[in-house]
């Protein structure tokens, strides 16, 4: 059966294999040759079991792993018998000195393999059932030997002699061919054996790859990625099998590459000359296309680059190999060669090629696919910050996808289009999605943007439930959720009987949509027949080994103990795709959003946690980097900035420098926060200036950022007592935030103009506003901005005289429940201050009877002030200290405020201290 | 070495020897004990490997020692992809600099230069079938084909067995669609030598201006079997499939001729034409400007590029009008520009600029002495517009030339002229009609 999946031809024979064999034959001693058995316990002999199924498992795979790798794999699993295994095993490579060695460990191996006839075993004996994956996998190797020419086998004896050599002397792998001189040469001739016998085999992988056409196979094949959308809706299957366009398959075949070259020699360092099969370059691409899109830029672009054009070069049909390139230009951001690429990969491919290629089941396909193209090229201008072009070209898309009647490119089209609405601002309607997309005008154009959005979302919804592209319709549900968190449904209709209007976001259909998108690992994890097999996810295996467990998020020590436990549990390989889990883990992030929106803080924690935890290793470096910012930040709000920066230096590390990333940003946003309360308004204007660097120029792109940035450019000039500037500036945020439909970012602009104005002394002026903010809050349930926006408001009373003092002392405590269960240290210390004082301007209000009260909260807000060094509130908590010390009548407790007090006035006028670490951080 | 073949495709040669190849050439380099010829091969060399730098230089010491390799010549025109480069070479005058230059101006699309300096070195040479050939090919480029022509007639008679650059010679009388010479040179390199590749592709060329698509298919990949390498194959081919309907294979043909040089700005054409077929006109649009940018001047890439922005799926009106007015710059034969940047610009509304650019017409197609549909409508347009602007005198003009034409404009033309009468005899009648008796 194993023999008609893969031609042993297609399998070559390789020292790696050889010491896969050597291991087998420990796991499985043959009866005549009587091996100490080194196994302590049964469950050890089943680690090495374990292993060698993962071993052969990734046998597609590549890269080899050198012997090194290999060794310290063993020692792992090896427990107390660690060297035995790692000896035996060199010293059986090293006893192959002559072809006569090889022939006879060959035909050893064939003793452990049971045979139909193998009735006669004895009791202690292990035997291979050849129909097993470890049998196959020694059958095919016996075969693949049993097929090389003598030629072949001096060539496979000599790399040995490399392959132990390397790993023994450890010297670099490209000085090798200089030492064995002879070696070279019998390289040069043997070259031209292998290539007779893959003529040979010529026509069985002929038969195989058309084997796998008719089957219609699909590998999943990650198109590229923009972050957003959860990176995830791209995650398409890919047929594996390449096109078959020209009546010439035997020349289709002839990618059969050569990768002894240099650049090629820095991958594959055991400097073996192989044979890769078609199927193990697709294996490697598709694994590098996995690579680049979870660590964007830390791929250099360079290296990769050559690699790839040495692969195009030798394998000049391979189209993928444009494809690739592509990404790699995406990602490093080079807008021209990404384009020229990717026009390249569809010209060449004419969209046949990869991507969810289903040969149409009505009439004829010679029309090629290129709405795939436009997709793809769509969303490359989404990435590159080309909202209208982006829109155009998709718009195409969902046009000649409807010409040609293809239904899973128009849904993964209009979602595509739906991520594109919502990320990027669009003011008006007019000119955008012009005439000529039907399902949007057909409603009618007095829709606004974000009702067509709506709209879309819905009908992409159930155009991918009906497809049943099960991704899709998580990605779409999730969609869905990110709609719902910060949308007012209105009705469509404007006209005819009004139904009962809510004006209030429903977090419930959050919560629903978010479920039913978490559905899919369910349904992936019972679909077992989905697995998938192709170079890339025979890796899985390997990597799945070398994951360490309990990954540490954010913990400084990085405990690598004995970890043989561990190692059982992980050699058991989900049959999870990656993609799924990252589309599930998103949605826990999305989760996380969320709750930071609704105010519960421990909850945004828990799922940041449960992302950073669970799901790092299947999600892009970005989408980890945001759930790392969260915690940074929830550290920061809770535990002052000591922590926040302590865990920042370890997200730093872990995330090298990836520009424009979430942690830089987060970096800026903490060291904003902190210059001022320390009252260093110099820096505080300089990092803020740096974050509107960031953003990008183009209007409508970066909303999140540009908001970021005026947002603390308005609260620095509040805090340099600027009001009618900083009034100004966030006077014209609203504006940008009302044009562009950013609601939940308008409540906290009214909050912040109502701070200003309270500050500045117009407590009248800033009530309208404060109110505003708390109905804003109230209809997106925003309860921990609303909880804020109250504190406000009941100060704002608080300072229109002392008359008011009970209203607003009632405003607090109606707030303080929620302050104190979700609020920072900052809110919390606000809200202390604020009642204290609420009690100490009431008239009726004896201090001497009751200077608890007032003391218990003052006293808890300035140790919490004192945690952020936010000195102007805290100074101003022990002033008031002061004053009650002083009229109970303890002076020596007032003298202690007083100089309390003192220190943080002097250090609120003198911001500059020289050994603070963190100022030279920029 | 290890020869790759894909079919018909793109195979490359990879040579593992270069670098000790290289090792060597350079120390001789060194010593200074390496000859002209050593240079040339240290060139290719270093080309190969990708320092392209340090190949020119290379190759530009060989040539200062020893000018009459031409071999040597064509690679320092391949390493030369911008005129700055070629301008910044230190090279000795010899009279194969002119011929490089000369051939290499042709390369960079400077077509002119290249003509200037051929025609000086005729002078010298002036029994060069070469040098003849490639005035023809310069000429060829500016689009003159009438002058190609007889210099081909000419070359024909000196070198009857003339096989190189005939193909050029067949793309004119393709173009002028003269079947029968065609057939002639067809036949006469057919008898001198068929198994080359400019030979098949004439023999294309016949079969395409027949509209046997299909034959001219199979000579064409013929003539990519001989040389996969070969430009105008690659890109006729793909005009071929073109016409079959057959268009990923057309933008396959396009996309190798593009690979092979990325400055074919036919091909590039070629694929935007495929693209814009498929009823995907914004991606046509990148190929489009590809190929406009690589030759400006040419009318048909601007009206083919408008065209696209005028689709009803695209519908940017503006961006249309401003590549029919690049078009309409640069000596559009056709005509096609100023048609239609009137009739855009009275679609849009603006009168004046419409009048301006149909009475452009009308004048042009009057030098041209051409009648049709386009005249009638220019008049009536111009007619209504300068009744509408009091101007009736001009109006009248406009109106009696419309009565010579037959059918509904007539009619209009007469009462567009019944009215102006009216309304330029009587105001005070007309005033007398308002008021009811």
């Amino acid at each position: 059966m194993a023999g008609i999946f893969k031609p042993p031809g297609a399998f070559a024979i390789t020292p790696h294999k050889v010491s896969v064999c050597i291991l087998l034959q420990i796991y499985a001693p043959p009866p005549q040759l009587s091996v100490t058995f080194p196994f302590s316990s049964v469950s050890h002999h089943n680690r090495l079991g374990l292993f060698l199924l993962a071993l052969t498992k990734s046998f597609d795979d590549i890269l080899e792993p050198k012997l090194d790798d290999l060794i310290a794999q063993l020692r792992e699993i090896g427990g107390s018998q660690n060297h035995w295994l790692s000896d035996h095993l060199t010293c059986r490579l090293s006893s192959l000195s002559s072809p006569d060695d090889l022939f006879n460990f060959f035909s050893d191996l064939r003793g452990i393999l049971g045979g139909p006839d193998s009735a006669i075993v004895e009791d202690d004996q292990i035997i291979l059932d050849p129909s097993s994956i470890l049998g196959t996998f020694l059958r095919r190797c016996i075969l693949a030997f049993n097929l090389l020419s003598f030629e072949g086998v001096c060539h496979l004896l000599n790399n040995v002699g490399i392959y132990c050599k390397d790993a023994l002397s450890s010297c670099p792998p490209y000085e090798l061919p200089h030492v064995g001189n002879s070696s070279n040469d019998s390289e040069g001739l043997l070259e031209y054996e292998n290539m007779d016998l893959e003529n040979l085999v010529f026509e069985k992988v002929t038969e195989e790859i058309e084997a796998r056409k008719r089957a219609s196979e699909r590998v999943s094949f990650h198109i590229h990625a923009p972050k957003a959308l959860y990176g995830l809706v791209e995650d398409i299957e890919v047929s594996a099998a390449p096109k078959f366009k020209h009546s010439d398959k035997a020349r289709e075949t002839s990618t059969f590459v050569h990768p002894a070259n240099n650049s090629m020699r820095g991958v594959d360092p055991n400097g073996g000359i192989f044979l890769r099969t078609n199927w193990q370059i697709q294996g490697y691409l598709l694994e590098q296309a996995d690579a680049i899109e979870k660590h964007d830029s830390s791929i250099p672009l360079n290296a990769f680059e050559s690699i790839l054009k040495q692969l195009q070069k030798l394998a000049p049909e391979l189209h993928r190999v444009h494809f690739l390139r592509y990404l790699n230009n995406l990602y490093h951001d080079d807008y021209p060669a990404a384009l020229e690429n990717l026009l390249c990969y569809f010209d060449y491919s004419a969209g046949t090629e990869g991507f969810e290629f289903v040969p149409p089941s009505s009439g004829c396909n010679s029309f090629g696919r290129y709405e795939i193209a436009l997709l793809c090229l769509g969303m490359m201008h989404f990435h590159f910050g080309h909202p209208k072009q982006a829109l155009e070209v998709l718009t195409e898309a969902v046009r000649v996808s409807q010409q040609h009647s293809n239904d899973t490119c128009l849904a993964y089209t209009l979602a595509a289009i739906c991520n594109l609405l919502s990320e990027i601002g669009i003011s008006s309607t007019s000119g955008i999605l012009g005439s000529s997309y039907s399902p949007v005008t057909s409603i009618g154009t007095s829709l606004s943007i974000q009702q067509q959005l709506f709209v879309l979302l819905r009908r992409s919804l159930k155009r991918a439930e009906t497809l049943k592209l099960k991704r899709l319709v998580a990605s779409n549900h999730l969609a869905m959720a990110k709609f719902d968190l910060t949308h007012v449904q209105r009705p469509l209709l404007s006209f005819g009987p009004k139904a009962s209007m809510m004006l209030r976001t429903c977090p419930a259909n959050v919560c629903k949509e978010m479920r039913l998108s978490s559905h899919l690992i369910s349904e992936f994890s019972t679909e077992s027949s989905i697995m998938i097999t192709d170079g890339a996810f025979s890796t899985a295996w390997l990597k799945n080994l070398r994951k360490p467990m309990g990954s540490l998020v954010l913990s400084q020590e990085n405990g690598s103990g004995n970890n043989s436990d561990a190692f059982q549990f992980c050699a058991q390989p989900s049959s999870i795709p990656g993609s799924v889990l990252q589309l599930v883990g998103s949605s826990y992030l999305l989760r996380a959003t969320a709750w930071e929106l609704y105010g519960s803080a421990p909850l945004a924690r828990i799922n940041a946690l449960v992302y950073a935890t669970c799901f790092g290793d299947a999600s892009s470096s970005a989408d980890v980097a945001l759930a790392y910012a969260k915690l940074i930040q929830h550290l920061a709000v809770f535990n002052g900035y000591k922590e926040a920066f302590a865990a920042l230096k370890i997200a730093e590390e872990k995330f090298l420098s990836i520009s424009k990333s979430r942690i830089l940003l987060i970096k800026l946003q903490l060291l904003h926060e902190r210059a001022l309360h320390r009252g260093h308004l110099k820096l505080a204007q300089q990092v803020c200036d740096e974050l509107g660097v960031l953003a990008s120029s183009v209007t409508g792109v970066d909303m999140e950022l540009k908001t970021e940035a005026s947002l603390r450019h308005a609260r620095t000039l509040l805090a340099a007592n600027q009001f009618s500037q900083a009034a100004a500036v966030a006077h014209s945020l609203f504006c940008m935030c009302y044009k562009f439909n950013l609601q939940v970012e308008n409540a906290t602009v009214l909050l912040l103009l109502a701070e200003i104005h309270k500050k500045s002394g117009n407590a009248v002026l800033g009530l309208p506003y404060a109110l505003a903010s708390l109905s804003f809050c109230q209809s997106f349930n925003l309860d921990l901005l609303r909880a804020s926006a109250t504190l406000t408001l009941a100060e704002l009373w608080l300072s229109l005289g002392s008359n008011h003092a009970k209203r607003a002392l009632t405003l607090i405590h109606g707030a303080l429940p929620m302050i104190l269960g979700h609020g920072g240290l900052e809110l919390r210390a606000r809200a202390y201050i604020a009642e204290a004082k609420c009690y100490l301007s009431d008239p009726s209000f004896s201090v001497s009877e009751n200077f608890e009260v007032v003391l218990d909260p003052l006293r808890q807000a300035s140790d919490e002030l004192q945690v952020l060094e936010y000195h102007e509130l805290a100074a101003e908590a022990f002033y008031l200290m002061a004053i009650v010390f002083d009229k109970l009548g303890q002076l020596e407790e007032r003298e202690e405020a007083a100089c309390s007090f003192k220190v943080h006035v002097m250090a609120l006028e003198n911001p500059q201290d020289e050994d603070d670490p963190l100022f030279n951080m920029l | 070495m290890i020869e790759l073949e894909g079919p018909l495709g793109k195979s490359d040669a990879v040579n593992r020897e270069l670098v000790s190849l290289e090792r060597e050439l350079s120390t001789l380099r060194k010593n200074g004990t390496i000859d002209p010829f050593g240079l040339y091969l240290y060139g290719l060399v270093l080309k190969e490997k990708g320092s392209e730098n340090l190949a020119r230089t290379v190759i530009v010491e060989s040539v200062n020692s020893y000018p009459w390799n031409w071999n040597a010549w064509s690679e320092l025109q391949s390493l030369c992809t911008t005129i700055d480069i070629l301008n910044s070479l230190n090279l000795n005058n010899h009279w194969m600099k002119d011929f490089f230059l000369a051939s290499a101006y042709q390369e960079l699309r400077m077509h002119t230069e290249s003509l200037v300096k051929y025609e000086y070195l005729q002078g010298t040479f002036s029994f060069s079938n070469y040098i003849q050939a490639q005035i023809a090919k310069a000429k060829y480029s500016l689009r003159e084909f009438e002058q190609v022509e007889v210099i081909f007639e000419e070359l024909l008679r000196n070198d009857p067995y003339r096989v190189e650059d005939m193909d050029m010679y067949s793309n004119v009388l393709y173009a002028k669609e003269c079947f029968s010479a065609l057939s002639y040179l067809a036949h006469r390199v057919f008898m001198t030598d068929k198994y080359r590749p400019e030979s098949c592709c004439i023999i294309g060329n016949y079969y395409s201006l027949k509209g046997q698509h299909e034959k001219s298919v199979m000579y064409f990949r013929r003539a990519l079997k001989l040389n996969k390498n070969y430009l105008s194959a690659w890109t006729l081919m793909g005009h071929e499939y073109v016409e079959m309907k057959n268009t990923p294979a057309a933008v396959d043909a396009y996309r190798r001729a593009v690979d092979i040089n990325p400055c074919d700005y036919r091909a590039w054409y070629g694929l935007g034409q495929a693209y814009e077929m498929m009823g995907m006109p914004f991606y046509a649009l990148h190929y489009f400007r590809k190929s406009v940018f690589l030759q400006p001047n040419d009318s048909r890439l601007w009206i083919a590029m408008a065209q696209c922005y005028e689709t009803e799926q695209l519908h940017m009106i503006e961006e249309a009008i401003k590549c029919y007015r690049r078009a309409a710059n640069c000596n559009d034969r056709e005509a096609i520009a100023l048609h239609q940047l009137a009739k855009l610009h009275s679609q849009l509304g603006r009168a004046e600029e419409a009048a301006f650019y149909y009475k452009k017409d009308l004048e042009r197609m009057e030098a041209e002495e051409r009648e049709g549909p386009n005249m009638v409508e220019a008049l009536l347009f111009l007619a209504t517009h300068c009744k509408a602007q009091k101007r009736f005198e001009e109006a009248e003009v406009y109106c009696t030339r419309l009565l010579d034409y037959t059918g509904p404009e007539k009619e209009t033309a007469k009462s567009l002229l019944r009215g102006m009468r009216i309304a330029q005899s009587g105001f005070p009648s007309m005033d007398v009609e308002h008021f009811p008796p």
